[in-house]
């Protein structure tokens, strides 16, 4: 009896199993995705209400709402309603979108809309028909793009860079700087002009009182420490980081920003090794600990309301800490490196800064009900007058070279950064992922080396630097190798 | 002396031991009353100034982070649990203690094994059962979840029954009391301590519980308080403290409350019947 009970309960299991292992449950044919760029057909879906996924700035500085009520008014006739998707903004379109679960419309980086882009989570879109289609640097449209079959396909509308800028309080530039730190006579202070004179300010400033600091930032956050690499040569992959089997790190002069990197960390302190200057950035500027720091401009508003805090409890009212922070608190492009590769020799050659940047914008969930509303969304969200508005309200830095211009001052810079090539735009492969943990780790062992003892340092010279680019290019192989 | 010294060198070492474990919630509390709001403004391990300022951001500004409405939704998985669970896991203890049948032994093994089993095991499994249920962004769906786990944590209730004697059923059945009657006159009012037991433990696990709302709730109107807590920006230290802290209250307060019929009910139900 015993053992007929146990054959008839493992012929339940191997059913069961079997059952597993059939066709595609009808949930999954329930949600068919759609057929790229011809799921648009023109064709309006009425009574629909469409999900938004937005970023949290936007939603948080009022500009969402402005958004969505700008296009339910214009769209009111035709019965199509854009409402918040309610979600965190890092949200998991692969999993929950099948089911039904994610927005139909979604603003994200360019790295994870591709990313999605290459399960097909995301609908190809007619980016021609757009009217900032001439206004986007090509640069910028590639970062989208992703080819199969030998057709190229745009799954996103660029809307903001995102690319380090420099922060920096104008009021706690020295007094007289103008006579001390103008050389050039610009009026515009050397410091943030040129690295080499931040770190001669930074050694200064902390010298004249042990609890300030200059420049300060995490050096082990690969975005912004990759930048120096880049300015001297390096590269993240070949062929217009397309080509993953190339991996360029340690090319060209690259080395040389890392030794650039390296005696900039000798200006701070430890927390630098770890996040604690990404985290405590925001209130340690504001309250003049650190004179300078780096960073995207989409949290200029949290650098901005941390100041005005600062301002407010020392005294000032609300409306005159309000334009005291807007007053002295500075976003601006990051200051040229030395050619040299050094902070401290005579020369005075510089090179542009490059950096490590991305694209944010919107895209098309594939498990959207109502493509073309979607689609008309992302048209009124796109056009010039709401990429305006969003640049003002948020201090965004526009793809769009018309609102770029008209913004002008970093915006602007920061488009002719992205069309000069001194952007460079995360690739849009799915090895992307693979780079950032080799790199933090390389980056944290250099940082940790400014603060080891003399017999213990590891980046004593130039070759030991060069190896360790080398090394992490190679874990990086690795990781792509074994991970992808 | 020697047991002067001897009491002195525990209740020391108590004090030591209730200190580490006491010190980072003491952390917690204080950080929430911060004044400047940021973690990195204190002077050594404690704000440099105090403020209730936090406490009222956590209630009144709701545009990004709805803390109030996190706690009620938290409040609603959590009562809902404790009401249905603690029905479902005193029922199958008495089942269990009271009754003899067939499948009793082989079931109890069952529950045994399966209680060995970490819940998160079968998360992927809940998550697409759920998905066919149509119980995603419900909390609804967390509370059947909740409930229907719990009467596999039995064996505490049903030691306890095991407790009572049989000899009281045999006594009122013979005075013609049905099975149900017996229950719900006899039992169950000798079973106050393990019921309060039983409805602390089941509502305790879903108040703090964060696996199981991140996994099933996608919108942020439909966090529970460990989620939402969790979204908060980085900048935003204060308020997961003053949230950390008032989350706390509650279970603090119930905790205190029932100590007494908790311990009763721990004690009496680990007796072996």
């Amino acid at each position: 009896m015993k053992k007929r009970m146990i054959a008839m309960l493992m012929l339940g299991c191997m059913v069961l199993t079997a059952a597993g292992c059939g066709s595609k449950s009808s949930a999954k044919e329930s949600t068919t995705k759609g057929t790229g760029a011809a799921v648009f057909n023109g064709k309006l879906e009425s009574d629909v209400t469409i999900r938004v996924l937005e970023n949290d700035t936007a939603i948080s500085k009022g500009y969402f709402k402005e958004l969505i009520d700008a296009f339910n008014e214009a769209y009111k006739d035709k019965g199509i309603k854009a409402v918040d998707a309610n979600m965190d903004q890092y949200l998991d379109l692969a999993n929950d979108g099948p089911y039904g679960y994610g927005p139909d419309v979604l603003y994200q980086a360019n790295d994870v809309i591709m990313k999605y882009a290459q399960g097909k989570h995301i609908l190809p879109l007619p980016v021609e028909d757009f009217d900032c289609y001439d206004q986007i640097p090509e640069t910028a449209w590639k970062a989208y793009q992703t080819k199969k079959d030998g057709k190229t396909y745009t799954c996103g509308v660029p809307v903001n860079v995102q690319a380090p800028q420099l922060y920096y309080r104008k009021d706690l530039l020295p007094k007289d700087w103008e006579s001390t730190w103008d050389k050039d006579g610009d009026k515009v202070p050397d410091m943030v002009q040129t690295w080499k004179s931040m770190y001669a300010f930074s050694t200064e400033r902390h010298k004249e009182n042990a609890k300030t600091y200059g420049y300060m930032k995490s050096l082990n956050d690969m975005y912004f420490s990759s930048g120096f690499l880049f300015s001297y040569g390096g590269y993240i992959f070949g062929k217009e980081n397309t080509d993953p089997s190339d991996i360029g790190f340690a090319a060209g002069d690259a080395v040389k920003g890392a030794e650039v990197l390296y005696q900039l960390a000798s200006a701070m302190n430890e927390d630098c090794i770890d996040d604690t200057i990404t985290t405590n950035a925001y209130s340690k500027l504001a309250d003049g600990t650190y004179f300078a720091t780096i960073s995207t401009p989409d949290v200029y508003s949290t650098f901005l309301g941390e100041l005005e805090k600062e301002y407010e409890a020392k005294g000032d009212s609300k409306d005159a800490a309000e334009k005291k922070a807007k007053e002295n608190l500075v976003m601006t492009t990051l200051p040229a490196l030395p050619k040299s590769g050094s902070l401290t020799d005579q020369s005075d050659e510089t090179i542009d800064s490059k950096s490590m940047g991305g694209v944010n914008g919107y895209a098309i969930s594939s498990y959207t009900k109502a493509p073309n509303a979607c689609l008309e969304f992302v048209k009124f969200a796109t056009d010039y007058k709401m990429i305006k508005k969003r640049a003002e309200m948020l201090g965004i830095a526009p793809a769009r070279e018309d609102t770029a211009k008209e913004i002008g001052g970093t915006s602007e810079e920061i488009y002719k950064n992205l069309d000069k090539g001194n952007i460079i735009l995360m690739p849009s492969i799915t090895e992307v992922s693979q780079i950032w943990t080799p790199g933090k780790t390389f980056f944290i062992d250099l940082a940790k080396d400014v603060f080891r003892s003399d017999d213990k340092k590891k980046y004593k010279d130039e070759a030991a630097m060069k190896q360790g680019l080398t090394d992490m290019c190679d874990q990086i192989r690795e990781a792509i190798t074994t991970l992808q | 002396m020697r047991k002067k010294l001897d009491t002195a060198w525990t209740y020391g070492l108590l004090v030591i031991v209730a200190f580490i474990f006491f010190f980072p919630c003491l952390w917690l509390i204080l950080a929430s009353f911060s004044k400047s709001g940021s973690i990195y403004s204190f002077e050594g391990f404690f704000p440099k100034s105090y403020s209730l300022a936090t406490f009222h951001k956590l209630f009144t500004d709701t545009k990004m982070y709805n803390y109030p409405r996190w706690f009620l939704n938290t409040l609603f998985v959590a009562s809902g649990s404790c009401i249905l669970g603690t029905f479902l896991t005193i029922l199958t203890a008495y089942t269990m203690s009271r009754f003899q049948f067939k499948a009793r032994k082989p079931m109890m093994k069952t529950t045994m094994v399966l209680g060995m089993f970490p819940s998160f095991m079968g998360m992927t499994a809940v998550y697409l059962l759920m998905t066919q249920f149509g119980l995603i962004n419900h909390l609804w769906g967390l509370i059947l979840i909740y409930a229907g786990g719990a009467p596999m944590g039995y064996l505490t209730q049903k030691g306890f029954f095991d407790t009572i004697p049989r000899a009281i059923d045999e006594a009122a059945k013979i005075d013609g009391a049905t099975n149900l009657q017996i229950f719900l006159q006899i039992n169950l009012p000798l079973a106050k301590p393990m019921i309060v037991y039983t409805a602390l433990t089941s509502f305790t696990w879903p108040w703090s519980d964060f696996v199981l709302p991140k996994l099933l709730l996608k919108e942020k109107d439909l966090y529970t308080v460990a989620v939402g807590l969790m979204s908060l920006d980085e900048t935003e230290f204060a308020r997961f403290a003053a949230g950390s802290v008032f989350i706390a209250l509650p279970i603090v307060i119930l905790y205190f409350c029932l100590v007494k019929n908790m311990v009763d009910g721990i004690a009496q139900g680990a007796v072996k019947g």
